[in-house]
C-alpha cells in the first residue's frame, strides 16, 4: 500500500513550477537590465524585448500560482507516487551517470558502460549478452556517425590511449 | 494554373532515383521513431537534422518530411496493435483501433487507419498546392508590422484554441521567447542573458530543447507508467487491405470532415493532436452509430487518422509561405531550413522554386510511398516492440544524447538536454503545452526583429499594428483569440443565467 502513497501532491508541484517559471522570469529581467531596456540610438535597445518578456513571464506565473493555490482545497490529486518516483529515478539516475561519464570518457565508453550496467542490473540479462550488445552498439555508432556521415562523436582518453583517433 | 505548372517542375525534381531512395529511407526511419515510445516525429526529425547539414537542401527536406509522414503512420500502428500511442497525435486512434484489432480484425483496423491517413494527407497536399501561390502573393505585401501581427496571431491561436489552461500556454510561449534571446543579439551584436557563461554565447539550440522535452521527458513519463507491450498479432494480406479499400467510400463523410478539420488545424497552428481529437469528437457526435464508438467502429479510426495526417501535411503550407510552422515538427524543419541557409517565407517561392515545388511534389509521392511501406512492414515493426523495454529504453537514451552532441559538438548541450528532459517530464504531467515553447524558440529571433523594425518605423508607437486594414484585421483577430478563454467563460455564464431564468418565472 505504501507504494501507492502520494510522494508529491499535484497542488504542491503546481505551486513549485509556478515559482520556478516566475524565477526564470526574474532572471530574464535581471539579464535584460544589463542592457539598454529602453529606446536606444537605433530604436528599441537590446534589452527592450527580453525585459518585457520577463515581466510577462512573472505575470503569467503569478496567475498560475494563484490558480494553483485556489484549487488547493479541491480534491488531492497526486503528482507522483512512491512507486512511480522509484521507477523514474531507477531510469533517470543512470542517465545522469551516463552524461557525467560522457563528459570525461567520451560518448563511446560511456554508452558501453551505461548500456551494460542497465541491462545487467536492471534488465537482469546475462553479463556476456549485455556487454556484447553494448559493444555492438558502440561499433554501430562508430560506423554510422564518423564514418558514414562524417560527424565525429565525443571521444575521451581511452580512445586516445588505444590510438583509435 | 501557374501552380500546376510549378508542380509539374516539382515532380521532375522529386522523381529522381536519389530522391525516391531518400523518401523510402525517410519513411522507414520515420515509422521506426513513430513506433518507438519516447521517440516521436519532432524528436526524430531533430536527431536526423545534424546529419543533413552537408546534404543539398532539396534532398535533405525530402528526407526529413518523409520521416515525418513515416512517424505519423508508425504512431498509428502501435495505437492499434498495442493500445500504446507512438505519437501524441495518434491517441484518438486507440479508442476504436485497438478494440477492433482485439476482435481479430487487426488488418482491417490498420488498413482503415493507413488509407484514411493517406487520404487526409492527400487533401492536405492538394490544399497546399492550390493555396500556396495565393498565400505567397498575399504575404509578399507584408512588411515588419504585418509579420509581427501574423506571429502574434499564431501564438494567440495557441492560447485561444488549446485545451490547456491559458496562463500555462502563455508561460510556455514566453519561456520559448526568453530562451531564444539568449546569446548574440542579431541587431546590436551584444551578448544577452548569458550570465557570464561562455557556453551560452551561441544561444540555446531549439534542437537540444526538442531532444530534452520530447525525447528524454517522454521516456521518463513512459518509465513512470511502467508500460507493458501486450500486442495483437497482425497478418497483413492484400485481400484484407483491398476489402477495406472497397468499404472506405461508405464512410466518406467522416473521411472528408476529418481531412478538412486536419487541414484547418494544420494551417492555423492547432497541430495534429488537437485535430485528431476534435475530429473524433465530431464524428462521434454526429454518427448514427454513436453508441458503437469505442468498441471498434471504423468511423472512429477514420476520423482521427484523416485529421492527423491532414494537419501534418497542411502544417507545411504556413511554414513555407509565411515562415510560421503549424506544428512542433514543422517548427524543427523550419529551423533546419534556416540552418541550410534558406529563408522560409514568401521570398522562398521566388528565390528557390525548385526547393519549394520539389518538396510539395515529394509530399504527393512520399505519402503514397508511406502507405505502401507501412502496410508492408507492419510485422517487422511490431516485432521491434516485442524487444523488452529494458533494452530499447536505454538505447533510445543513448541515441538522444548522441543527437544532442551532433547538434553543435558542445559538452554543455548534454546537460541542457538532460535539464530540458526533466522540464519536459514536469510540464507534461502538469499539462503545460510544450509545442508552443518550441515554436516560440524557433520564431523568437524573427519575431523580435519584426517587432523592433515595426517600432523603428513608428517611433515606438503600438498604433503601427493598426495602421492599415490588413495589419489591423490580423491584430484584432489575434487579440480576440488570445482573450477567447475569457469570452468563452463569460458566454457560458450568460447562458447559464438564461437557462435559470425561466425556472424562476415558472
Amino acid at each position: 500500500m505504501d507504494n501507492e502513497r502520494a510522494l508529491i501532491s499535484r497542488a504542491s508541484m503546481e505551486v513549485a513550477t509556478a515559482l520556478v517559471t516566475g524565477g526564470v522570469g526574474a532572471a530574464v529581467i535581471w539579464g535584460a537590465a544589463e542592457h539598454d531596456i529602453g529606446w536606444g540610438d537605433s530604436g528599441p535597445g537590446s534589452g527592450y524585448f527580453p525585459f518585457r518578456i520577463g515581466i510577462l513571464i512573472i505575470l503569467a506565473s503569478l496567475t498560475n500560482l494563484v490558480l494553483a493555490l485556489r484549487r488547493r482545497g479541491f480534491g488531492n490529486e497526486v503528482f507522483v507516487t512512491n512507486a512511480q518516483m522509484r521507477s523514474v529515478l531507477a531510469f533517470g539516475l543512470p542517465i545522469l551517470g551516463f552524461v557525467v561519464l560522457s563528459l570525461f570518457l567520451g560518448l563511446y565508453v560511456a554508452a558501453i558502460l551505461y548500456l551494460a550496467f542497465v541491462m545487467i542490473f536492471q534488465g537482469g540479462y546475462r553479463p556476456l549478452f549485455a556487454i556484447g550488445l553494448a559493444f555492438a552498439v558502440a561499433v554501430a555508432m562508430r560506423l554510422i556517425f564518423p564514418i558514414w556521415f562524417k560527424v565525429p562523436l565525443l571521444t575521451g582518453p581511452i580512445e586516445a590511449l588505444l590510438g583509435l583517433y | 494554373m501557374a501552380n500546376l505548372d510549378s508542380l509539374f517542375h516539382g515532380f521532375v525534381v522529386a522523381l529522381t532515383m536519389q530522391h525516391v531512395m531518400l523518401m523510402m529511407v525517410g519513411v522507414l526511419l520515420g515509422i521506426l521513431v513513430g513506433v518507438l515510445p519516447g521517440l516521436g516525429a519532432p524528436n526524430g526529425v531533430t536527431l536526423l537534422l545534424p546529419l543533413t547539414y552537408t546534404m543539398d537542401p532539396v534532398g535533405a527536406i525530402i528526407l526529413l518530411t518523409s520521416m515525418y509522414w513515416g512517424a505519423l503512420f508508425g504512431g498509428s500502428t502501435t495505437s492499434i496493435l498495442f493500445n500504446i500511442p507512438g505519437e501524441p497525435s495518434s491517441v484518438a486512434t486507440t479508442f476504436d483501433g485497438h478494440p477492433m484489432a482485439k476482435q481479430g480484425r487487426a488488418i482491417q483496423a490498420l488498413s482503415f487507419a493507413f488509407l484514411s491517413a493517406g487520404f487526409g494527407a492527400m487533401v492536405g497536399v492538394i490544399v497546399t498546392t492550390l493555396l500556396s501561390g495565393w498565400v505567397t502573393s498575399f504575404a509578399l505585401q507584408f512588411s515588419s508590422p504585418e509579420f509581427f501581427a501574423v506571429y502574434f496571431l499564431a501564438f494567440a491561436s495557441f492560447v485561444g484554441l488549446s485545451a490547456a489552461q491559458p496562463s500555462k500556454t502563455i508561460v510556455s510561449i514566453l519561456l520559448g521567447f526568453a530562451f531564444a534571446t539568449v546569446g548574440m543579439d542579431t541587431i546590436s551584436g551584444s551578448l544577452r542573458l548569458t550570465f557570464g557563461f561562455d557556453e551560452l554565447l551561441r544561444g540555446i539550440s531549439f534542437l537540444i530543447v526538442v531532444i530534452g522535452l520530447f525525447g528524454i521527458g517522454e521516456l521518463l513519463l513512459t518509465m513512470e507508467e511502467g508500460l507493458k507491450f501486450e500486442g495483437v498479432r497482425a497478418k497483413v494480406s492484400l485481400a484484407g487491405v483491398l476489402e477495406t479499400l472497397v468499404r472506405m467510400p461508405r464512410y466518406w463523410v467522416a473521411l472528408i470532415r476529418g481531412s478538412l478539420i486536419g487541414v484547418w488545424m494544420g494551417i492555423t497552428p492547432g497541430g495534429p493532436t488537437a485535430a485528431s481529437f476534435m475530429s473524433y469528437g465530431l464524428a462521434k457526435r454526429f454518427s448514427r452509430r454513436r453508441e458503437h464508438f469505442g468498441t471498434g467502429e471504423p468511423e472512429g479510426i477514420i476520423a482521427p487518422e484523416a485529421a492527423d495526417h491532414g494537419a501534418g501535411t497542411a502544417a507545411m503550407l504556413p511554414m513555407l509561405a509565411l515562415g510560421i510552422p503549424g506544428s512542433a515538427t514543422a517548427a524543427v524543419m523550419m529551423g533546419g531550413l534556416m540552418i541550410w541557409g534558406l529563408n522560409p517565407g514568401p521570398m522562398l517561392f521566388i528565390e528557390r522554386p525548385d526547393f519549394v515545388w520539389g518538396l510539395i511534389a515529394s509530399m504527393y509521392i512520399g505519402n503514397v510511398v508511406a502507405v505502401i511501406l507501412v502496410l508492408a512492414t507492419v510485422p517487422l515493426f511490431a516485432s521491434i516492440l516485442r524487444i523488452p523495454f529494458a533494452i530499447i529504453g536505454p538505447l533510445i537514451v543513448v541515441v538522444c544524447f548522441i543527437g544532442a552532441w551532433t547538434v553543435g559538438a558542445s559538452k554543455p548541450d548534454l546537460w541542457l538536454a538532460l535539464i530540458f528532459g526533466i522540464v519536459g517530464y514536469v510540464f507534461k504531467k502538469l499539462d503545460y503545452p510544450i509545442a508552443p515553447l518550441v515554436l516560440a524558440l524557433v520564431l523568437g529571433d524573427k519575431a523580435e526583429d519584426a517587432f523592433r523594425q515595426s517600432m523603428l518605423m513608428s517611433q515606438g508607437s503600438l498604433n503601427i499594428f493598426f495602421s492599415n486594414p490588413l495589419v489591423g484585421t490580423i491584430t484584432t483577430l489575434a487579440i480576440i483569440l488570445v482573450t477567447w478563454p475569457f469570452w468563452a467563460g463569460l458566454m457560458r455564464r450568460v447562458h447559464l443565467l438564461r437557462i435559470r431564468q425561466p425556472k424562476v418565472i415558472e
